[in-house]
């Protein structure tokens, strides 16, 4: 299995409350599938995908990806895995504004002992695979949504990581866009073998998942299911 | 370098804010390096070296050339001395003893014996023999001719005495950039002293190590006279003369201080505003893998950048203000050049980076340490 979770539990005190976002969680995911995180509102399902993403700790369980104990590393050794492994498809792009989209592109490989040329090419591909390669040089403010947001989808990919991860990726898209964009998503798991996890709360942005998981506090309500019986 | 890229452009995400604190930190360090030069000018003139042979001999008591008289056939007595090479009666007059930012200083000394006794001086306009000839010429100083915008054959008056600028002079000696040299009956007839009586006796020694006892042995040779002296070398003489000057210039070290402190606190406000703004940015930083030491680098080179970049504006608008001013400082009849130095232009670069580094080293931290989940969500 990709990624295997057993019994994950996240909680932490605010104020004088144990909050516990999530509780005793497995799941498994085999290499290059595309899994849907649905649920309401505070069921845990951003707090699961920031652990898979490596960007916080679990108080206690296991969470392996690709044989990586992610649970047992500390924040400087996830600091470098997620630069290696992961990329993160926010719901806002998060973009830097003042780079051109090819410099935001480029940003991950920053990190990697590559030289300028290297850098270049391979930001070119990850523009030109998400059908941007004639906006490189303008910047987020000269960008629509869906553009921004194939931006952001290069950059996350750019380092050729074997996950991604996205945060409701289509909440801020018009129709048409959002249609584009799980297109790439699709695309991306079915053509270059990316293992997705994707949180949503549109059912139609679920439905392109390979598989889609419920979750009420914390916890897995339903067995695993096909995209068309959770969407039903 | 790609960090540094980044921080570059980050600092011109917001340029007027930018501007505004690079205009800052360059006031700052204008000032710091104001206070440098003039810190630095003064050490020259009165910091003792290996190469000083030069003693002054004054009236006992006495601090200014108004009141310093001494008789001019002290001056066979004085070459007498074993290890004397050469003793230059003086005639000084001033237009004012105290501190002041505008002295002017004529120096009578025998026309026959200046070149003798400062082989060093440079006639850069004008002539010598031309001097030599004109009973009223005056050879004056580089920095001096510059400030009073004088030229070859201008006729000028000060201090109640007119002269005819024969020649323009310069030496490494910043004292004789900054006066006029006249001749000494004509200073002392001009002057109303009198003939036969001086100011001091400059006196040349054979080597640094004969300072002292040369300068004990005319003391004890004039003790018994109407007149008595007191011999100091050179920089000693600067230094015990021109006190108020140089208590003056003491003080402005504490403004040097407070242009960094303020330069400090500007650019540590600075850099926070910059980090507090981008609270999240850095969160995605953190997510596509940049650590906490390349985020507090990131910050880092923000703050040195901005500490630099200004502090280069102003440090390099304060070498050439000193440079094209040529400011000086006068006290008893002794004149201080303030003049830029390349090795203060150097230190005033550092401390603007080094300040920009030191600014930013807490927002730095502070960022690096944010828990990224937390700022994600904000």
């Amino acid at each position: 299995m990709f990624i295997t979770i057993r019994n994950l539990t996240k909680s932490f005190k605010k104020g004088p409350n144990l909050i516990t976002p999530l509780q005793n969680l497995s799941l498994e995911a085999p290499r290059g599938e595309f899994l849907a995180l649905m649920g309401p509102s505070g069921s845990g399902k951003t707090t699961l995908l920031n652990l898979i993403a490596g960007i916080d700790s679990p108080t206690s369980g296991d969470l392996m990806i690709d044989d990586h104990d992610v649970a047992r590393l500390s924040r400087a050794q996830l600091t470098k895995w997620r630069s290696r492994h992961v990329g993160y498809i926010f719901q806002l792009y998060h973009l830097v504004p003042i780079l051109s989209a090819f410099e935001n592109v480029e940003l991950p490989l920053l990190l990697m002992p590559l030289s300028r040329s290297e850098r270049r090419a391979r930001a070119d591909a990850a523009l030109d695979l998400v059908g941007l390669s004639d906006r490189a040089q303008h910047r987020p403010p000269e960008l629509s949504g869906g553009q921004e947001q194939r931006v952001a989808i290069a950059r996350a990919i750019v380092h050729d990581p074997e996950l991604l991860v996205a945060d409701e990726p289509t909440g801020d898209l018009d129709g048409e866009s959002a249609r584009s964009i799980l297109a790439l998503l699709t695309s991306l798991s079915q053509d270059h073998g990316k293992t997705i996890v994707m949180v949503t709360h549109d059912p139609k942005a679920a439905a392109v998942a390979n598989r889609v998981l419920h979750l009420e506090k914390g916890q897995l309500v339903n067995p695993p299911a096909t995209p068309a019986s959770a969407v039903s | 370098m790609k960090l540094l890229i980044l921080a570059l452009k980050n600092i011109t995400r917001h340029r007027l804010r930018s501007l505004l604190t690079m205009a800052g930190v360059a006031a700052g360090m204008f000032l710091f390096t104001a206070v440098e030069t003039t810190q630095h000018s003064l050490a020259k003139v009165t910091q003792a070296s290996a190469d000083d042979t030069t003693l002054i001999v004054y009236r006992e008591n006495r601090f200014c050339p108004a009141t310093s008289r001494l008789p001019e056939h002290y001056l066979p007595t004085i070459r007498r001395i074993e290890g004397v090479r050469e003793v230059i009666p003086i005639q000084i007059a001033v237009n004012n003893c105290g501190a002041s930012l505008d002295v002017i200083t004529f120096r009578g000394v025998p026309a026959e014996d200046l070149r003798k006794y400062n082989p060093d001086l440079v006639v850069i306009a004008g002539s010598y023999e031309n001097w030599i000839k004109r009973s009223d010429a005056a050879l004056v100083g580089e920095t001096f001719a510059q400030r009073r915008g004088l030229k070859i054959g201008d006729k000028f008056e000060a201090v109640g005495i007119n002269v005819h600028v024969a020649g323009i002079i310069k030496s490494k000696e910043s004292q004789d950039n900054n006066v006029a040299y006249v001749h000494l009956p004509f200073l002392q007839q001009a002057s109303n002293i009198g003939l036969g009586t001086v100011t001091q006796f400059n006196v040349k020694v054979a080597s640094s190590d004969l300072l002292d006892p040369i300068a004990k042995a005319i003391d004890e040779t004039f003790r018994s006279d109407s007149q008595p002296t007191v011999t100091r070398p050179e920089k000693a003489f600067f230094a015990e003369t021109a006190k108020q000057m140089i208590e003056l210039i003491d003080f402005t070290r504490w403004l040097g201080l407070g242009a960094v402190a303020a330069v400090l606190g500007l650019v540590a406000n600075a850099v926070l505003l910059i980090v507090r703004a981008r609270v999240k940015e850095t969160a995605i930083l953190q997510t596509l893998g940049f650590s906490r030491l390349q985020i507090a680098s990131l910050v880092s080179f923000e703050g040195i950048l901005l500490g630099l970049l200004g502090g280069a504006i102003g440090v390099i608008s304060a070498y050439l203000f000193f440079h094209w001013q040529s400011f000086t400082l006068g006290n008893e009849g002794l004149t201080l050049a303030i003049t830029p130095s390349p090795t203060i232009l150097l230190k005033g670069l550092l401390v603007a980076l080094l300040l920009g580094l030191l600014a930013s080293l807490y927002p730095a931290w502070r960022t690096s340490r944010q828990p990224v989940v937390q700022s994600l969500s904000q």
